[in-house]
C-alpha cells in the first residue's frame, strides 16, 4: 500500500515531464510555484518602471526645468519640452503612475502574489492551491491590468494624473488615461479578490495532517489575515472605482457637485449633487487596510527569517498572531486619519485619532517581540537576515513618524507635505521592500534550486540600506519645512528655496538607490542558472517547505508529511541539532538522540586508544 | 530638526508647535531606546562558533502584557492631549468671535478672496451664478453684494485679529495652506468649510495649495499681507474706492449723480473689523 502511494506521488511529482506542453508549464500554468515566479518577474519589471519614474520626478525636484541627462532629448515631445526637461503635465502623470505602480504592481504582487503563492502550499504541506485555475486567472489579470494602465501614456492627454489617490472631481473630469487607470485598478482588485479567496480556502482546508492553526508559521498567518482584509476591503474599492468610472465616462454625479466651473470638459451633461468626500471615504476604507496588506506579509516573512537566523524560537508566537489580528481589525476603522484636513466633521477627526493611536500598540508589540527573538540568540547575518534586521529598524522609524500624523493638530501642518512622503517610504520601502528582499533571498534556494551569491547579496543590501536612508530621511525635514508633496517646482515658493540643496542631495541618493537594484537583479538572474546547487534545507529551518526537494516538483513533496510541533523549535534541548523540523516524529527524535549518544559513547571509548 | 519649521506667527500655532516638539522628543527617545537595545543585541548575540546554541525560550506573558499596556497608555495620553488643541483649532463652537470674515475660493490655479465691503455684509451667493467672471457666484440682484470686493492671489488681514475664512472651491479640490499660520484646510467644491487664524505679527507670508489640483498645482501661490490695524483700514479704503470707481466708471459718463458716488467714497468706510 505504501509503495503504491509513493509511486503515485512520484508519478505526480514528475508532473510536467510527461506531456505538459511549454504553454501549460510556463505561461498558462496552474502550478502555484510557477504562478509565484510569474508574479515575481512581472512585479520586478514594474519595480524598475516605477523606479525610473521616481528618478525623473527626483531630477525635476532637484534641478527644476533642467534637461534630463543623457536621455532627455530622446523622449517624446508630449513628455519633455524642447530642451529635454520634464513638463509639468508629464510630471503629474509620473507621480500618479509611480505611486500606483509601486503599490498595485510591485509591493502587493510581490508580497501577496509571490510569497503568498509560493509559501502557502509549501509551508502548510499542500501539493497546490485549493483552486489552481482561479490562481492562474488571478495572475493573468495582473499583466493585463498593467498593459491597460501603461497604455494611458499613449493616449491623448497622457496617463492618469490625479495622484495615486485619484481624488475627484480632478479624476472625474480627466482624460482617457484616467479611465484606463480606473479599469486597470478594477482588474487588479479583481485579481486580489481571486487570490484572497484562494488563500483563505487553502489555509483553512489543506494543511498537512497534524498541523493546527497555531502550528502555522507567521508568514502563513500573515498572508491568511491579509487575504481576509483583501476580501473585505477590495470590493469597496471596486464599488468606488465603478462609480468614478461612471462619473468620468457616463457623466453621472456620484462625486461631482453641481455648477463646477471646468474649462477642459463640457459639464452640461453632468447633473451635479455629488459629494467629493464620498470617494475619499470609500477609497481610504480600502486603501488604509491596503497599507496593512502591504506590511503584514512582510512582518510574517521577517518573523520567520529572524527566528531562523537567530536560531531561536519566535518570541511570543501567540502574541504575534493576536497582534496581526488586532492590526487587521483596527486597520478597518482608522481610514479617516487620511482625511483630517479634508473638510470632514472635526469630531470625526477626534475619533479617528484615537483609533489610530491605538493601532500603534500592536505594532509596538511586534517590534518588542522581534527584539525578544534576537535576545540571547545566535545570529547568523546572511543576506535575508540583514534585510530582516533592517526591516525592523526602518519599520520603527516609519511607525514613529506615523504618530506625528496621528496627532490631528500636528497633522494640520504636516499633512500633504514631504513628511508624509518620507513616512510612506519608510513603511513601504524600509518596511515592505526590505521584507521582500529578505524573502526573495530566503526562498531563492527553494524557488530556483540554487544558491544566490552571498557577497553580491550583502553588497546590494548595504548600498540599498545606506542610500535608502539618505534618500528618504531628509524628506521628513523637507516636510517640517512645509514642502508640499506633488509640486513640480519647489523654487516657486520663497519659503522652500533654502531646501534646494537638500533636494539635490536626495536626488543623488535616489539615483544610487535606483541603480543599486541592478545588483539584485544580476545576482538573482545569474544565480538562477549558474549558482551553486542548493540543498533541501540550506538554512537548517524547521518549516515544511524545506522538507521538499529544491526546487520542489509539481505536487511539491516526495515524502508523506505529518506535523508534530510548531514551526519555531530552534535550539531545542530535545534535539540533537540546533533545529527541530515540524515533521520529525517523537519516535524519530528519540532514535536520533540514541544514535547521537551511541556516537558520543564510541568517541569516548575511542579516545584513550588514540 | 524642528528648527526647520517655518516661523510661527499664529496664536494657536504655539499649541501645535508645542505638541510637535513633545511628540518629537517622545519618538526620538523611543527610537534611541529601541535601537540601542537592537544594536547591542546584534553585537552581543551573533554566532561566533559552529555548534553554539541559542537560549530555547518562547516568551513571557508578563513582559507581553507590560509592553502592550505601556504603549497603550502613552498613545492614549497623546491622543487626548492632542484632542484639546484640535478642538480649539477646528471645532466650530470653540472658534472665537471673528473680527474679519473673508471668503476664499480656490480655482485652478489661483486663489480668490472676497471681502464684505463697507456694509460688513456679504451679498447673497448662489452656485448657479458661479463662473470664471463670478467665482463666488454673487447674486447680481442683491444690493448687499454691490460693495463686496475681491482680490486674486493676495489676502490682506489686520494683525492680532481673529480672521474667519469661509473656504470653498469652484472646480477641483484644493487645500488652503498657510505654513506660518499652521493652517491647512481642503477647499472642497460644493461645500463651505470654516477655518480661522489670528496672526501675531505683521509681514508678508506665503499661501500655497497643498492638494494636487492639476499640472499647475505648484503655481497656485498667493501672498498673505498682515498689516497693522491702521494700515489695514487704509488698505480697505483704497480697495473700496477703486472697487466703487470701477463700478461707477461706466455709469459716471451718463448719470447725473456722479457726485453721489464721490460722496460715498469719501464717507467713512466702515471696516468690518470695527
Amino acid at each position: 500500500m505504501e509503495a503504491v502511494l509513493s509511486q503515485e506521488k512520484h508519478a505526480h511529482a514528475g508532473g510536467h515531464a510527461h506531456g505538459e506542453s511549454f504553454i501549460r508549464h510556463y505561461i498558462f500554468s496552474t502550478d502555484h510555484k510557477m504562478i509565484a515566479k510569474q508574479f515575481m518577474f512581472t512585479a520586478i519589471f514594474f519595480l524598475f518602471i516605477g523606479g525610473a519614474f521616481a528618478l525623473f520626478i527626483r531630477w525635476q525636484l532637484a534641478y527644476p526645468g533642467q534637461p534630463i541627462p543623457l536621455i532627455g532629448q530622446l523622449l517624446p515631445s508630449t513628455w519633455v519640452n524642447a530642451q529635454g526637461a520634464v513638463t509639468a503635465e508629464w510630471y503629474t502623470q509620473l507621480l500618479t503612475m509611480h505611486g500606483t505602480i509601486m503599490i498595485f504592481a510591485v509591493i502587493i504582487p510581490l508580497l501577496v502574489g509571490t510569497f503568498g503563492n509560493f509559501a502557502i502550499p509549501l509551508m502548510i504541506g499542500a501539493d497546490d492551491m485549493a483552486f489552481p485555475f482561479l490562481n492562474m486567472v488571478s495572475f493573468w489579470l495582473f499583466p493585463l491590468a498593467g498593459v491597460i494602465m501603461m497604455s494611458g501614456f499613449l493616449m491623448e492627454g497622457g496617463s492618469a494624473a490625479a495622484g495615486w489617490t485619484g481624488y475627484p472631481p480632478l479624476s472625474a473630469i480627466a482624460s482617457t488615461g484616467q479611465t484606463l487607470w480606473i479599469v486597470a485598478l478594477f482588474l487588479i482588485g479583481f485579481s486580489s479578490i481571486l487570490g484572497g479567496v484562494n488563500y483563505i480556502t487553502t489555509i483553512l482546508n489543506m494543511r498537512a495532517p497534524g498541523m493546527k492553526m497555531f502550528d502555522m508559521p507567521m508568514t502563513v498567518w500573515a498572508v491568511f489575515i491579509t487575504a481576509i482584509i483583501i476580501t473585505i476591503g477590495t470590493p469597496v474599492l471596486a464599488a468606488a472605482l465603478s462609480m468614478l468610472f461612471m462619473d468620468n465616462f457616463l457623466s453621472t454625479s456620484f462625486f461631482v457637485p453641481a455648477h463646477l466651473t471646468v474649462a477642459t470638459r463640457d459639464m452640461s451633461r453632468t447633473a451635479g449633487g455629488g459629494q467629493p468626500l464620498l470617494w475619499q471615504h470609500l477609497f481610504w476604507f480600502y486603501s488604509h487596510p491596503a497599507v496593512y496588506i502591504m506590511i503584514l506579509p512582510g512582518m510574517g516573512v521577517v518573523s520567520d527569517v529572524l527566528s531562523t537566523f537567530s536560531r531561536k524560537p519566535l518570541y511570543g508566537y501567540k502574541a504575534m498572531v493576536y497582534a496581526i489580528i488586532a492590526i487587521a481589525f483596527l486597520g478597518i476603522i482608522v481610514w479617516g486619519h487620511h482625511m483630517f484636513q479634508s473638510g470632514m466633521n472635526p469630531l470625526l477627526g477626534t475619533t479617528f485619532m484615537v483609533s489610530t493611536m491605538v493601532i500603534a500598540v500592536p505594532s509596538a508589540i511586534k517590534t518588542f517581540n522581534w527584539l525578544g527573538t534576537m535576545w540571547r540568540g545566535k545570529m547568523e547575518f546572511t543576506t535575508p537576515m540583514l534585510n530582516a534586521v533592517a526591516f525592523v529598524s526602518m519599520f520603527v522609524i516609519g511607525g514613529l513618524s506615523g504618530i506625528f500624523m496621528a496627532s490631528t493638530p500636528v497633522d494640520v501642518f504636516i499633512h500633504d507635505t514631504y513628511f508624509i512622503v518620507g513616512h510612506i517610504h519608510y513603511v513601504l520601502f524600509g518596511g515592505s521592500l526590505f521584507a521582500i528582499f529578505a524573502g526573495l533571498h530566503y526562498w531563492f534556494p527553494k524557488m530556483s534550486g540554487r544558491m544566490y551569491d552571498e557577497r553580491l547579496g550583502k553588497l546590494h543590501f548595504w548600498i540599498t540600506f545606506i542610500s535608502f536612508n539618505a534618500t528618504f530621511f531628509p524628506m521628513h525635514i523637507l516636510g517640517i519645512g512645509g514642502m508640499m508633496r506633488r509640486i513640480y517646482d519647489p523654487t516657486v515658493y520663497d519659503f522652500l528655496k533654502p531646501f534646494q540643496p537638500m533636494n539635490e542631495f536626495i536626488t543623488i541618493s535616489a539615483i544610487v538607490l535606483g541603480f543599486a537594484q541592478f545588483i539584485l537583479v544580476y545576482n538573482l538572474a545569474h544565480s538562477w542558472f549558474y549558482g551553486k546547487k542548493a540543498k533541501r534545507n540550506p538554512w537548517r529551518a524547521n518549516t515544511l517547505e524545506w522538507q521538499a526537494p529544491s526546487p520542489p516538483p509539481h505536487g511539491n513533496f516526495d515524502t508523506e508529511l505529518r506535523v508534530y510541533r510548531g514551526p519555531y523549535e530552534y535550539s531545542s534541548p530535545e534535539s540533537v541539532q540546533d533545529y527541530l523540523p515540524q515533521t520529525v516524529s517523537p519516535e524519530e527524535l528519540l532514535a536520533q538522540r540514541q544514535r547521537h549518544e551511541e556516537r558520543l559513547a564510541q568517541q569516548e571509548h575511542a579516545q584513550p586508544v588514540a | 530638526m524642528l528648527d526647520w519649521l517655518p516661523e510661527n506667527v499664529s496664536i494657536f500655532g504655539e499649541g501645535v508647535d508645542h505638541l510637535f516638539t513633545l511628540i518629537y522628543y517622545i519618538t526620538v527617545a523611543i527610537f534611541i531606546l529601541v535601537n540601542v537595545i537592537y544594536v547591542a543585541f546584534i553585537i552581543r548575540y551573533r554566532r561566533k562558533r559552529k555548534g553554539e546554541r541559542a537560549y530555547h525560550y518562547h516568551g513571557n506573558n508578563l513582559l507581553e502584557f507590560s509592553w502592550t499596556a505601556l504603549p497603550f497608555v502613552l498613545f492614549l495620553f497623546l491622543a487626548f492631549y492632542s484632542d484639546g488643541i484640535w478642538e480649539d483649532i477646528k471645532y466650530s463652537d470653540r472658534t472665537p468671535n471673528p473680527d474679519l470674515v473673508v471668503e476664499v475660493m480656490g480655482q485652478t490655479y489661483m486663489w480668490h478672496f472676497r471681502y464684505p465691503g463697507s456694509d460688513g455684509i456679504f451679498g447673497r451667493r448662489d452656485a448657479k451664478f458661479m463662473g470664471t467672471t463670478n467665482p463666488f457666484g454673487i447674486d447680481p440682484d442683491d444690493p448687499n453684494g454691490k460693495d463686496d470686493y475681491t482680490t486674486i492671489n493676495s489676502m490682506t488681514i489686520p494683525v492680532n485679529k481673529t480672521v474667519l475664512v469661509h473656504l470653498s472651491s469652484m472646480d477641483v479640490i484644493h487645500s488652503f495652506f498657510l505654513p506660518n499660520m499652521r493652517v491647512k484646510q481642503d477647499a472642497v467644491p460644493g461645500q463651505w468649510v470654516d477655518v480661522w487664524f489670528n496672526s501675531m505679527k505683521t509681514g508678508k507670508y506665503e499661501i500655497a495649495c497643498a492638494e494636487l489640483c492639476g499640472s499647475g498645482h505648484y503655481l497656485m501661490r498667493a501672498v498673505l499681507d498682515v498689516k497693522s490695524q491702521s494700515a489695514f483700514d487704509g488698505w480697505i479704503d483704497e480697495q473700496y474706492g477703486s472697487q466703487l470707481a470701477a463700478l461707477s466708471a461706466p455709469a459716471a459718463a451718463s448719470a447725473p449723480n456722479a457726485d453721489a458716488s464721490q460722496n460715498d467714497q469719501s464717507a467713512p468706510a466702515v471696516s468690518p473689523t470695527h
